[in-house]
């Protein structure tokens, strides 16, 4: 049926043409090296939807008009070639590999441009560079590899939750998470789980495949995301997915299976320690010692018994092609991971199907559609002391794990470690669809319209049980919840597209548009106490029940237009302009409008230039333009509210729950960015550099109000963030021969936040350890700076405001650090000799502070009965001793200090990845049918350089609370992977 | 041709389909201000809010309570929970989170009931009905702006100079209008006596229902808390007016075993009790119960050992049977407080606070044997014979001081008791604790107040600090 169309189409096309001289041209494609044939080529006479592609043996052949035919040779992930055919009926090509250079397509806010031509700040991360990383999640793959984002893990937690940032943070109380926009459509991120576990946040992003992912744009300066208007101060993530092409169906499989393991441990203290340790502070306090028969109690290593070896596993099968027509690409993955603490665990499966139909010779249509299934074990951790690792560090370590009848030792207000990993049952399953489909009318050559209706769809359903065994069950007999969250989006896009050539030298593209977005969120919670028996876990066996249901929504409506114009190809120009209204504001502040503008100059166009011929490319851009933000804030901010649920026994209660303030409205970036691109000996060397000043005023700020009102705080348009930075990436073929390749990419990037204006400090977190300040970056922590310890008497040394005078803890605090890294990012060597490869990934973030606040726990100093970690065995015991660990006394740990020696350096240098991999030879592989075949051995997280001394120097265990970071907080540090794979095609 | 004018026409008539109200969206599950008094419905759930703020975790959902006797001799912080623990060891600082969800809490109820006082008198219902709610909301302002002058202002004429501030008016938004300054302490304290008599005279003496009468506020309700108020100020016939006039209410009475006035629910004990239940659960028994033995509590806090072996000096006293021990860390648990799911009551005002009330103002009047024939019925009531010791003023006053520790231990009385006679500093000079190898004492006069939190003083820039504690 196939081939009949085709050949209808043929002679339809040979009629059309008249009576061409039509003869068949044929040959082989093989790889730049000579070493394989490359199938799947395409292979398109230009100017025409004519074509065919390569077999599994390189080979084609095509009927071509005339001697003035041009084909063009065409490969993902290899240079395109045009051949002018000739006189000659044998064309064999050789195509040579696209390592990463300036010469390429980039996607953009609703288009795509050369590289070459854009004069906007774009990061890119393809596919290659992320292929077979064991990573559930897409935006965990951006780190290290893209100037200028910054990309941390919460913890290890599978699943867990990605710190990123796109040039800094430029809001305090609104979010400060980029857009993301996967094939088009902005989607949901974030944590959609209704259950509080402690700082653990689950991340919606972890439900796309990354092996679907074709490419990653970050969208960076004000010019390449002001199209994205009110939400694109943030930055804006797009994620293209693979497609079909027009070639025979290609198979692919992939698959890896590993192994992770904690690579280092809590370094806790054993029984006899411990012991020794309380009854030196008990003597030190004058008192006599606690515990007597040093030794003769349980000596148990709660870590030893928490972490574990855990596998991982992923495998995705993709079958993609199709001819100049229908173009299709379906695929299927399961990926699982399961937690080196259990029984965490991620499971995720996912379908996808993306279709492009040429309908008629006008009118295309397609869709893009996702389903994924994830099912996340959770764990009560980061920023819980009731959890495992909570567990883990409070124990004493001279109770045994079980009592003599076998139940489980219970110690003051700490979940048992080894109870938590065998009864803790929280599970989240979350079944979400991504589905877009699309129409391009193609009214002229140059002129389209594209419209696109999306709905992004989750539904969530979380079950926590609690058996009388844990102490969150123990008091009620059994506890339950169950949560249903269903987030439901949907957007329509219509984009009208008009590209044209004037004079030959003037190029002039135009695209006008409108989005509409509404976003319904609704969530059912069901509780039971008091249960038969722990076999009972279901709510309807509860005798005490409770429910509740809960809705929300918010709509966004926009209108934007963007002019490109080219003089030459040399002088550029871009200008984009947004208007959103949003239903968050009042209706006198509900519309906003964001411009932008950008120019560039490619002096390598120029003639005075073409006498550099080591120069390839020089590219000056500048952008300036202003972004919104509208996201962190409550859909109904900017009205005072009373709201329900305030009952008082059977009687139904109402309270005041929010304060008018009619005129909120957008929070304003503006943004100023300078960069070059060069590029050396025909780009085998490029470099990328840009400068950038953010300046964020209006803030959607949460001003603290004085409690004395009820209430206590207020959203409102007031301070100012600064964020100022360079970005720097360079990418090299130093070697570039038959049989070896060798090239390196490397970036840096630095980030300067600061709160330039604020109503007054605010006080973050228990104990006010982070402070927000005028004149200071965001995630500053606030604490008593300590000195040192007087060698003489063993106690601390304090800075005082005054100097000379005596320390007073109610006075005498300050900022000591933050989380921001001076500097940060990667560096990928990559080789290949012969049939073999390897990559080196290295990602770097030099300068941040680390606040080990398990530490501030577990160095107590004997004012606690819980557990020590090693560290405090370096305190002060005897005159002359030089440490920064004081005489353990009740004073030197009272309970109001806040000592500043747990805020540590967390620089760190992290070897990410390093894989090793081999292509099996073509004549082997051909023999059983296959295109290609290449295994490989990988390891995540194998060394870590870092004079941090806690579990991991990345992790956020405060996540729940957006204005911390870099807070370690029992949290699971990420895994060491070492694993192996094959990846084959047919 | 046909096909681009279709396309056109579903692209165009989508727009118009969506746009109309994506813009258009209201909220769920809240209602704006100014719907939130509209008819008696609305202003019934109002007061129902009002109660509920007092039920909070930072009030007397568990907090307040803990605040008192965790500074007091009567318990003790053994867990992780600095807060309390900067309490226990007279270490407070001005970020303490605790102190900051009282002082929240408190402030939201007395929002509540300034809505009410506002909105209630424009709203169509019998007068009877708009009396008895805006008294209610009268008497809880008294109590909430009581409490937070107890905590952070002092007691007029023995320690602290400034009252905590004192807003009357609802809040509706931010502005230099809600920045208060603090008044004299004194101005505090009268602000509580007159919101009290204004509850007095709305009130009625009864509500629908005697558990109704016992877990919301009537007009003895407001007269017990006026006779504390008295108590507080010295002023001892009103001290015995007030207190004789709850106590010849013939609706109080003494439970006669005293584990009852627990393990029961609004008894004829309870003046004011706030009532909890598994929707509304709280929170004294986890934080004292160990997790250990199946209570599965989080057992941040225990009783002092002093006070239960001292309390236990004479074995026929009933009170001496309210604690258990853990013996995992060798420390005694309350027994007041223990109903599996939480659902126990909180007892804010009870009839035996008025006999003992009236009893320390006999004695200060120096009308030795009235105060201790109220004095003995409590002591009867405990399973103690009568009074035995020295008939002197001071004798009796310390006999009181002391039957008001055994009697209201873990129901926060004991802390502002000592620092309103003047007795905190010599009480409270060496408290031995479990984690101590050392006693520990209050030391200095200052830490009788405890300090504004420090976010309240970053918002309000005429707020002051309490002498002794930074910004």
């Amino acid at each position: 049926m196939k081939k009949t169309l085709l050949s209808a189409l043929a002679v339809l096309l040979a009629v059309g043409m008249g009576f061409a001289q039509q003869r068949t041209v044929s040959g082989t494609v093989m790889a730049a090296d000579g070493s394989f044939p490359l199938p799947g080529v395409n292979i398109q006479i230009k100017g025409t939807v004519q074509g065919t592609f390569t077999g599994g043996d390189g080979k084609y052949s095509l009927e071509v008009p005339s001697n003035d035919a041009v084909l063009v040779f065409s490969l993902i992930g290899y240079t395109t070639q045009e051949v002018v055919v000739g006189t000659r009926s044998t064309i064999d090509v050789t195509m040579r590999e696209n390592v990463r250079e300036l010469g390429e397509v980039v996607v953009t806010g609703y288009g795509e441009q050369d590289r070459k031509t854009l004069t906007s700040s774009i990061s890119s991360v393809s596919a290659k560079d992320i292929e077979n990383i064991p990573t559930a999640s897409p935006d965990q793959l951006m780190q290290g590899r893209a100037s200028g984002v910054l990309v941390q893990s919460q913890s290890g937690t599978p699943g867990g939750g990605m710190f990123v940032r796109v040039r800094g943070s430029t809001s305090i109380t609104a979010g400060n998470d980029p857009l993301y926009v996967v094939d088009g459509v902005p989607i949901l991120s974030g944590n959609l789980s209704g259950v509080g576990l402690g700082g653990n946040q689950t991340n919606a992003m972890s439900d796309i495949n990354p092996a679907d992912i074709a490419s990653i744009e970050i969208l960076k300066d004000a010019s390449a995301t002001a199209i994205y208007g009110a939400r694109a101060a943030n930055g804006v993530v797009l994620i293209t997915t693979k497609r079909g092409d027009n070639s025979k169906a290609k198979i692919s499989i992939g698959s890896y299976y590993g192994s992770q393991s904690a690579w280092r441990k809590p370094d806790l203290v054993d029984g006899p320690t411990y012991e020794m340790l309380r009854n030196e502070a008990a003597v030190n306090n004058g008192g006599s010692p606690i515990f007597t028969n040093i030794g003769s109690r349980p000596s148990t290593n709660f870590a030893d018994l928490v972490f574990r070896d855990a596998p991982i596993s992923n495998t995705d099968i993709s079958i993609s092609g199709g001819d100049p027509k229908v173009q299709y690409l379906v695929s299927a993955s399961a990926f699982n991971q399961e937690g080196i603490v259990a029984p965490s665990a991620f499971d995720r499966k996912t379908g996808r199907i993306n279709l492009d139909v040429l309908a008629t010779d006008k009118l295309k249509v397609g869709t893009s559609l996702l389903y994924a299934r994830s099912i996340r074990n959770r764990l009560r951790n980061d920023d819980n002391i009731a959890g495992a690792l909570g567990g883990t560090h409070f124990f004493p370590p001279n109770l045994a794990p079980y009592q003599p009848d076998g139940s489980y030792t219970k110690f003051s207000i700490f979940e048992n470690p080894v109870a938590v990993i065998n009864e803790n049952d929280i599970t989240m399953v979350t079944n979400r669809v991504l589905a877009s489909v699309y129409g391009e009318y193609e009214f002229f050559p140059g002129l389209s319209l594209r419209s696109t209706f999306s709905v992004d769809y989750n539904n969530v359903k979380e079950d926590v049980y609690d058996n009388t065994l844990l102490n969150a069950g123990a008091p009620v007999n059994g506890s339950a919840s169950s949560i249903a969250t269903v987030d439901d989006n949907w957007i329509q896009e219509n984009v009208l597209n008009y590209q044209t050539r004037i004079n030959g030298r003037h190029d002039l593209g135009i695209l006008l548009g409108t989005t509409l977005q509404q976003s319904k969120f609704e969530r059912t919670t069901a509780g039971g106490q008091q249960f038969p028996s722990n076999d009972f876990k279901r709510i309807a066996s509860a005798a005490v029940q409770t429910s509740s249901s809960d809705g929300s929504m918010w709509g966004i409506a926009s209108l934007f237009t963007r002019i490109n114009y080219a003089l030459d190809n040399k002088y550029l120009l871009t200008v984009n302009v947004r208007r959103d209204g949003s239903s968050r504001f009042g209706s006198a502040n509900q519309w906003g409008t964001f411009p932008s503008i950008a120019a560039g100059w490619r002096l390598s166009e120029e003639d005075f230039m073409q006498n550099l011929p080591a120069i390839s490319e020089l590219k000056l851009r500048a952008s300036y333009g202003i972004t919104g933000n509208q996201n962190g804030i409550g859909n109904f901010q900017a009205a005072g509210l009373w709201s329900g649920g305030a009952n008082y026994t059977a009687a139904p209660g109402t309270q005041p729950s929010q304060l008018a303030n009619p005129d909120l409205k957008w929070e304003r970036t503006a943004q100023f960015n300078i960069g070059v691109d060069f590029g050396l000996w025909n780009d085998r060397v490029t470099v990328t550099a840009d400068y950038y000043n953010k300046q964020t005023t209006d803030l959607l700020l949460a001003v603290p109000v004085p409690i004395s009102t009820g209430f206590t705080d207020i959203v409102q348009n007031f301070g100012e963030v600064e964020n100022k930075g360079f970005e720097l990436g360079i990418n090299a073929n130093i070697v570039s021969t038959t049989d070896l390749n060798w090239s390196v990419q490397f970036n840096v990037a630095q980030n300067r936040n600061m709160v330039k204006k604020l109503a007054q400090p605010i006080a973050v977190y228990n104990r006010d350890i982070v402070r927000i300040e005028e004149g200071a970056p965001l995630y500053s922590f606030w604490f008593h700076d300590q000195l040192g310890v007087n060698p003489e008497t063993g106690n601390p040394i304090w800075r005082t405001k005054t100097p000379g005078a005596q320390f007073d803890p109610n006075v005498d605090r300050f900022l000591v650090g933050d989380a921001w890294p001076d500097f940060f990012g990667g560096l990928t060597n990559t080789l290949n000799y012969k049939a073999f490869d390897m990559m080196i990934f290295f990602q770097y973030s030099l300068g941040n502070d680390q606040l080990y606040w398990s530490r501030f726990f577990q160095e107590h100093g004997g004012t606690r009965d819980t557990n020590f970690l090693a560290s405090q065995l370096g305190r002060w015991q005897q005159p002359g001793d030089v440490t920064m660990i004081p005489r353990m006394t009740n004073a030197n740990y009272a309970a109001n200090l806040r000592p500043s020696r747990f805020v540590e350096d967390g620089s760190y240098i992290r070897l990410k990845n390093l894989s090793i991999g081999y292509t099996l030879p073509t004549d082997v592989i051909s023999r059983i049918g296959m295109g290609s075949a290449r295994v490989y051995l990988s390891g995540q997280n194998l060394l870590t350089f870092t004079n941090y001394s806690g579990m991991d120097p990345e992790v956020t265990s405060t996540a729940g609370n957006a204005l911390t970071q870099g807070v370690d907080f029992y949290a699971i540090p990420q895994p060491r992977v070492i694993m192996g794979g094959f990846n084959i095609t047919f | 041709m046909k096909l681009k004018n279709i396309f056109s026409w579903i692209a165009l008539s989508s727009v118009i389909a969506f746009s109309c109200d994506v813009l258009e969206q209201e909220p769920e599950t809240q209602i704006s201000d100014q719907g939130a008094f509209t008819n008696e419905k609305s202003a019934d759930a109002a007061l129902a809010g009002l109660y509920h703020q007092m039920q909070a975790a930072g009030y007397y959902g568990r907090n307040f309570q803990i605040i008192s006797d965790v500074s007091a001799d009567i318990a003790q912080s053994i867990g992780t929970w600095d807060f309390y623990r900067e309490m226990d060891t007279y270490s407070l600082d001005a970020s303490n989170t605790e102190l900051n969800n009282f002082y929240i809490a408190g402030y939201r109820t007395v929002n509540q009931a300034n809505n009410l006082i506002a909105s209630v008198p424009g709203i169509e219902m019998p007068q009877a009905k708009r009396d008895n709610l805006v008294g209610q909301a009268y008497f809880a302002r008294a109590l909430a702006f009581f409490d937070l002058n107890r905590v952070f202002g002092g007691v007029p004429g023995k320690v602290g100079t400034k009252s905590v501030v004192l807003p009357l008016e609802p809040s509706r938004g931010a502005g230099p209008a809600t920045q208060l300054s603090r008044p004299d302490l004194a101005v505090g304290y009268a602000q509580v006596k007159s919101d009290l008599l204004q509850a007095i005279s709305l009130l009625p003496e009864a509500q629908a229902s005697d558990a109704f009468s016992r877990s919301r506020a009537v007009k003895s309700t407001a007269r017990a808390l006026l006779s504390r108020l008295h108590l507080y100020l010295g002023e001892w016939d009103d001290v015995i007016t007030t207190s004789t006039a709850v106590i010849s209410d013939p609706r109080y009475t003494l439970v006669a075993d005293y584990a009852n006035i627990f393990s029961g629910k609004l008894t004829t004990e309870a003046i004011f009790e706030i009532e909890f239940n598994n929707a509304d659960q709280s929170g004294i028994r986890n934080w004292y119960l160990p997790s250990t033995g199946g209570l599965g509590g989080r057992g941040d806090l225990a009783m002092h050992t002093d006070f239960v072996n001292l309390i236990r000096t004479n074995p026929t006293d009933v009170r001496g049977a309210m604690f258990g021990f853990n013996a995992a860390q060798g420390v005694f648990f309350p027994l007041k407080y223990q109903k599996p799911g939480n659902i126990d009551n909180v007892h804010v005002l009870r009839i035996s606070e008025m006999f003992l009330n009236r009893a320390e103002a006999h004695a200060n009047k120096n009308s030795i044997a009235l105060a201790v024939a109220d004095l003995n019925r409590i002591r009867n009531r405990a399973g103690l014979a009568n009074y035995n010791g020295a008939m002197t003023q001071a004798a009796v006053l310390l006999a009181i001081e002391q039957e008001r520790a055994f009697e209201f231990h873990i129901e926060g009385h004991r802390f502002f008791d000592l620092v309103r006679t003047g007795r905190a500093l010599a009480v409270l000079s060496a408290v031995r604790r479990t984690n101590s190898s050392v006693p520990i004492g209050i030391g200095e006069a200052f830490k009788q107040i405890m300090p504004i939190p420090r976010v309240d003083l970053l918002a309000n820039p005429n707020l002051v600090q309490n002498q002794g504690y930074g910004n």
